[in-house]
Protein backbone atom coordinates (compact mmCIF):
# COMPACT_ATOMS: atom_id res chain seq x y z
CA UNK A 1 0.00 0.00 0.00
CA UNK A 2 1.45 3.36 -0.90
CA UNK A 3 1.53 5.26 2.35
CA UNK A 4 2.85 8.53 1.06
CA UNK A 5 0.49 11.45 0.83
CA UNK A 6 2.42 13.06 -1.94
CA UNK A 7 2.11 12.22 -5.61
CA UNK A 8 5.45 13.90 -6.22
CA UNK A 9 8.53 11.67 -5.93
CA UNK A 10 10.88 13.39 -3.54
CA UNK A 11 14.28 12.64 -2.11
CA UNK A 12 15.62 12.44 1.44
CA UNK A 13 19.15 13.80 1.92
CA UNK A 14 20.65 12.90 5.29
CA UNK A 15 24.17 13.88 6.28
CA UNK A 16 26.22 13.73 9.48
CA UNK A 17 29.38 15.80 9.08
CA UNK A 18 32.07 17.57 11.03
CA UNK A 19 32.17 20.31 8.38
CA UNK A 20 30.50 23.65 9.04
CA UNK A 21 26.88 23.51 7.87
CA UNK A 22 25.82 25.71 4.99
CA UNK A 23 22.13 26.60 4.62
CA UNK A 24 22.51 27.27 0.89
CA UNK A 25 23.66 23.71 0.35
CA UNK A 26 20.42 22.40 1.85
CA UNK A 27 18.11 24.83 0.11
CA UNK A 28 19.76 23.96 -3.19
CA UNK A 29 19.16 20.26 -2.50
CA UNK A 30 15.46 20.65 -1.78
CA UNK A 31 14.53 23.37 -4.28
CA UNK A 32 12.12 22.18 -6.92
CA UNK A 33 9.98 23.79 -9.62
CA UNK A 34 6.93 21.97 -8.25
CA UNK A 35 7.34 23.34 -4.72
CA UNK A 36 6.14 26.78 -3.71
CA UNK A 37 7.72 26.71 -0.27
CA UNK A 38 10.97 25.75 1.40
CA UNK A 39 10.64 25.50 5.19
CA UNK A 40 13.77 25.55 7.30
CA UNK A 41 14.85 24.96 10.90
CA UNK A 42 18.37 25.84 12.01
CA UNK A 43 19.58 24.80 15.47
CA UNK A 44 22.43 26.98 16.72
CA UNK A 45 24.63 26.88 19.80
CA UNK A 46 23.77 29.18 22.70
CA UNK A 47 26.48 30.73 24.86
CA UNK A 48 24.83 30.14 28.20
CA UNK A 49 23.13 27.50 30.28
CA UNK A 50 21.95 27.81 33.87
CA UNK A 51 24.06 30.90 34.51
CA UNK A 52 27.21 29.30 33.16
CA UNK A 53 29.08 30.48 30.10
CA UNK A 54 29.27 27.84 27.38
CA UNK A 55 32.47 27.87 25.33
CA UNK A 56 31.42 25.37 22.68
CA UNK A 57 29.49 22.16 22.16
CA UNK A 58 30.81 18.74 21.23
CA UNK A 59 28.51 16.38 19.34
CA UNK A 60 28.84 12.60 19.10
CA UNK A 61 26.64 10.19 17.14
CA UNK A 62 25.90 6.50 16.73
CA UNK A 63 26.23 7.19 13.05
CA UNK A 64 24.64 4.16 11.43
CA UNK A 65 21.63 4.19 13.74
CA UNK A 66 21.29 7.99 13.61
CA UNK A 67 20.99 7.82 9.82
CA UNK A 68 18.45 5.02 10.06
CA UNK A 69 16.34 6.95 12.56
CA UNK A 70 16.53 10.12 10.44
CA UNK A 71 15.31 8.18 7.41
CA UNK A 72 12.44 6.81 9.50
CA UNK A 73 11.48 10.39 10.36
CA UNK A 74 11.47 11.25 6.64
CA UNK A 75 9.14 8.31 6.01
CA UNK A 76 6.83 9.40 8.81
CA UNK A 77 6.75 12.91 7.39
CA UNK A 78 5.81 11.60 3.94
CA UNK A 79 2.93 9.63 5.45
CA UNK A 80 1.40 12.70 7.03
CA UNK A 81 2.17 15.73 4.87
CA UNK A 82 2.52 16.57 1.20
CA UNK A 83 6.19 17.43 0.89
CA UNK A 84 8.67 17.09 -1.92
CA UNK A 85 12.33 17.00 -0.83
CA UNK A 86 13.73 16.69 2.68
CA UNK A 87 17.30 17.46 3.77
CA UNK A 88 18.60 16.98 7.32
CA UNK A 89 22.24 17.74 8.09
CA UNK A 90 23.62 17.37 11.62
CA UNK A 91 27.08 18.53 12.59
CA UNK A 92 29.37 16.35 14.68
CA UNK A 93 32.47 17.20 16.69
CA UNK A 94 33.10 20.71 18.00
CA UNK A 95 30.51 23.36 17.18
CA UNK A 96 31.48 26.90 18.24
CA UNK A 97 28.90 29.32 19.70
CA UNK A 98 26.43 30.73 17.15
CA UNK A 99 27.30 28.13 14.54
CA UNK A 100 24.64 25.70 13.34
CA UNK A 101 24.45 22.22 14.77
CA UNK A 102 21.48 21.04 12.74
CA UNK A 103 19.65 22.25 9.62
CA UNK A 104 16.38 20.80 8.35
CA UNK A 105 15.02 21.97 5.01
CA UNK A 106 11.80 20.71 3.41
CA UNK A 107 10.25 21.75 0.12
CA UNK A 108 6.53 21.42 -0.42
CA UNK A 109 3.90 22.60 -2.90
CA UNK A 110 2.23 24.60 -0.12
CA UNK A 111 3.74 26.15 2.96
CA UNK A 112 1.52 24.68 5.70
CA UNK A 113 2.71 21.10 5.07
CA UNK A 114 6.37 22.12 4.97
CA UNK A 115 6.21 24.18 8.15
CA UNK A 116 4.38 21.44 10.05
CA UNK A 117 6.79 18.80 8.74
CA UNK A 118 9.86 20.78 9.84
CA UNK A 119 8.47 21.17 13.35
CA UNK A 120 7.75 17.44 13.50
CA UNK A 121 11.25 16.65 12.20
CA UNK A 122 13.13 18.58 14.88
CA UNK A 123 10.80 17.47 17.68
CA UNK A 124 11.16 13.81 16.69
CA UNK A 125 14.91 14.10 16.10
CA UNK A 126 15.32 15.33 19.66
CA UNK A 127 13.27 12.40 20.97
CA UNK A 128 14.71 9.51 18.95
CA UNK A 129 17.98 10.08 17.07
CA UNK A 130 21.10 8.73 18.86
CA UNK A 131 23.19 11.90 18.90
CA UNK A 132 24.63 13.43 22.08
CA UNK A 133 26.01 16.85 22.90
CA UNK A 134 28.36 17.92 25.63
CA UNK A 135 28.56 21.54 26.79
CA UNK A 136 32.02 22.83 27.67
CA UNK A 137 31.85 25.67 30.26
CA UNK A 138 34.18 28.57 30.85
CA UNK A 139 34.56 27.49 34.47
CA UNK A 140 36.19 24.30 33.20
CA UNK A 141 33.58 21.58 33.69
CA UNK A 142 31.61 19.84 30.98
CA UNK A 143 28.12 18.36 30.94
CA UNK A 144 26.39 15.81 28.72
CA UNK A 145 23.00 17.29 27.89
CA UNK A 146 19.72 15.37 27.96
CA UNK A 147 16.79 16.39 25.77
CA UNK A 148 13.52 16.75 27.66
CA UNK A 149 11.94 15.04 24.65
CA UNK A 150 13.96 11.89 25.40
CA UNK A 151 11.81 9.45 27.33
CA UNK A 152 14.73 7.99 29.30
CA UNK A 153 16.31 11.27 30.41
CA UNK A 154 17.08 11.70 34.10
CA UNK B 1 18.67 -40.02 31.20
CA UNK B 2 18.08 -36.30 30.66
CA UNK B 3 21.04 -34.08 29.99
CA UNK B 4 21.06 -30.51 31.31
CA UNK B 5 22.41 -28.04 28.74
CA UNK B 6 24.00 -24.81 29.87
CA UNK B 7 22.07 -21.83 28.61
CA UNK B 8 23.52 -21.05 25.20
CA UNK B 9 25.66 -17.94 25.16
CA UNK B 10 26.64 -15.74 22.22
CA UNK B 11 29.39 -13.17 21.76
CA UNK B 12 27.97 -9.73 21.07
CA UNK B 13 29.69 -6.46 20.21
CA UNK B 14 28.83 -3.77 22.73
CA UNK B 15 29.16 -0.11 21.77
CA UNK B 16 29.38 2.67 24.37
CA UNK B 17 28.45 6.25 23.65
CA UNK B 18 28.72 9.64 25.37
CA UNK B 19 28.71 9.40 29.16
CA UNK B 20 28.74 5.59 29.08
CA UNK B 21 31.84 5.67 26.88
CA UNK B 22 33.59 7.98 29.35
CA UNK B 23 32.65 5.82 32.34
CA UNK B 24 33.77 2.57 30.71
CA UNK B 25 36.84 4.15 29.14
CA UNK B 26 36.24 2.48 25.81
CA UNK B 27 34.04 2.81 22.73
CA UNK B 28 33.44 -0.91 22.31
CA UNK B 29 33.89 -4.35 23.77
CA UNK B 30 32.80 -7.92 23.21
CA UNK B 31 30.70 -9.71 25.78
CA UNK B 32 29.31 -13.22 26.14
CA UNK B 33 25.64 -13.13 27.06
CA UNK B 34 22.74 -15.59 27.01
CA UNK B 35 21.18 -15.90 23.56
CA UNK B 36 17.70 -15.88 25.13
CA UNK B 37 17.40 -12.89 27.37
CA UNK B 38 15.42 -9.73 28.07
CA UNK B 39 16.32 -6.05 27.89
CA UNK B 40 16.47 -5.90 31.70
CA UNK B 41 18.77 -8.93 31.90
CA UNK B 42 21.01 -7.77 29.07
CA UNK B 43 21.51 -4.36 30.66
CA UNK B 44 22.20 -6.02 34.00
CA UNK B 45 24.84 -8.25 32.34
CA UNK B 46 26.54 -5.21 30.80
CA UNK B 47 26.50 -3.27 34.08
CA UNK B 48 27.78 -6.33 35.92
CA UNK B 49 30.75 -6.49 33.56
CA UNK B 50 31.23 -2.70 33.62
CA UNK B 51 30.20 -1.58 37.13
CA UNK B 52 31.18 2.04 36.45
CA UNK B 53 27.93 2.23 34.47
CA UNK B 54 25.87 1.65 37.61
CA UNK B 55 25.65 5.41 38.35
CA UNK B 56 23.71 5.97 35.11
CA UNK B 57 22.10 2.55 34.60
CA UNK B 58 18.61 3.80 35.48
CA UNK B 59 18.71 6.09 32.46
CA UNK B 60 20.16 3.82 29.79
CA UNK B 61 18.35 2.16 26.92
CA UNK B 62 19.75 -0.46 24.59
CA UNK B 63 19.65 -0.92 20.85
CA UNK B 64 20.33 -4.23 19.12
CA UNK B 65 21.43 -4.06 15.48
CA UNK B 66 20.44 -0.41 15.42
CA UNK B 67 16.88 -0.86 16.63
CA UNK B 68 15.83 0.35 20.06
CA UNK B 69 14.85 -2.38 22.49
CA UNK B 70 11.94 -1.42 24.72
CA UNK B 71 13.05 -1.57 28.35
CA UNK B 72 11.36 -4.47 30.11
CA UNK B 73 10.91 -8.19 30.28
CA UNK B 74 9.93 -9.06 26.71
CA UNK B 75 11.96 -11.98 25.40
CA UNK B 76 14.89 -11.05 23.22
CA UNK B 77 16.96 -13.44 21.08
CA UNK B 78 20.56 -12.52 20.41
CA UNK B 79 22.81 -13.95 17.67
CA UNK B 80 26.61 -14.16 17.46
CA UNK B 81 28.04 -10.85 16.35
CA UNK B 82 24.94 -8.81 17.17
CA UNK B 83 25.64 -5.14 17.81
CA UNK B 84 24.36 -3.99 21.20
CA UNK B 85 24.56 -0.25 21.84
CA UNK B 86 24.40 1.39 25.26
CA UNK B 87 22.42 4.58 24.81
CA UNK B 88 22.41 7.32 27.48
CA UNK B 89 19.78 10.08 27.27
CA UNK B 90 20.10 11.66 23.85
CA UNK B 91 20.68 15.31 23.05
CA UNK B 92 20.76 15.80 19.29
CA UNK B 93 19.50 18.89 17.58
Amino acid sequence: MDRTMSTVQGKDDIKLTSDQLNIEELTTLVTSPTSGAISVFIGTTRNNFDGKKVLWLEYEAYKTMAETELRKICGQIRERWVVENIAVFHRLGCVPITESSVIIAISSPHRRDGLDAVRYAIDTLKATVPIWKKELYEEGEASWKENKECSWST
Amino acid sequence: MSKVMAAAEVQVNVLFFAKSRELVGSKEATLAVPAQTTSVQLLAAIVSRYPSLAVISNNLVLAVNQEYIAPGNDLLTLHPGDEVAVIPPISGG
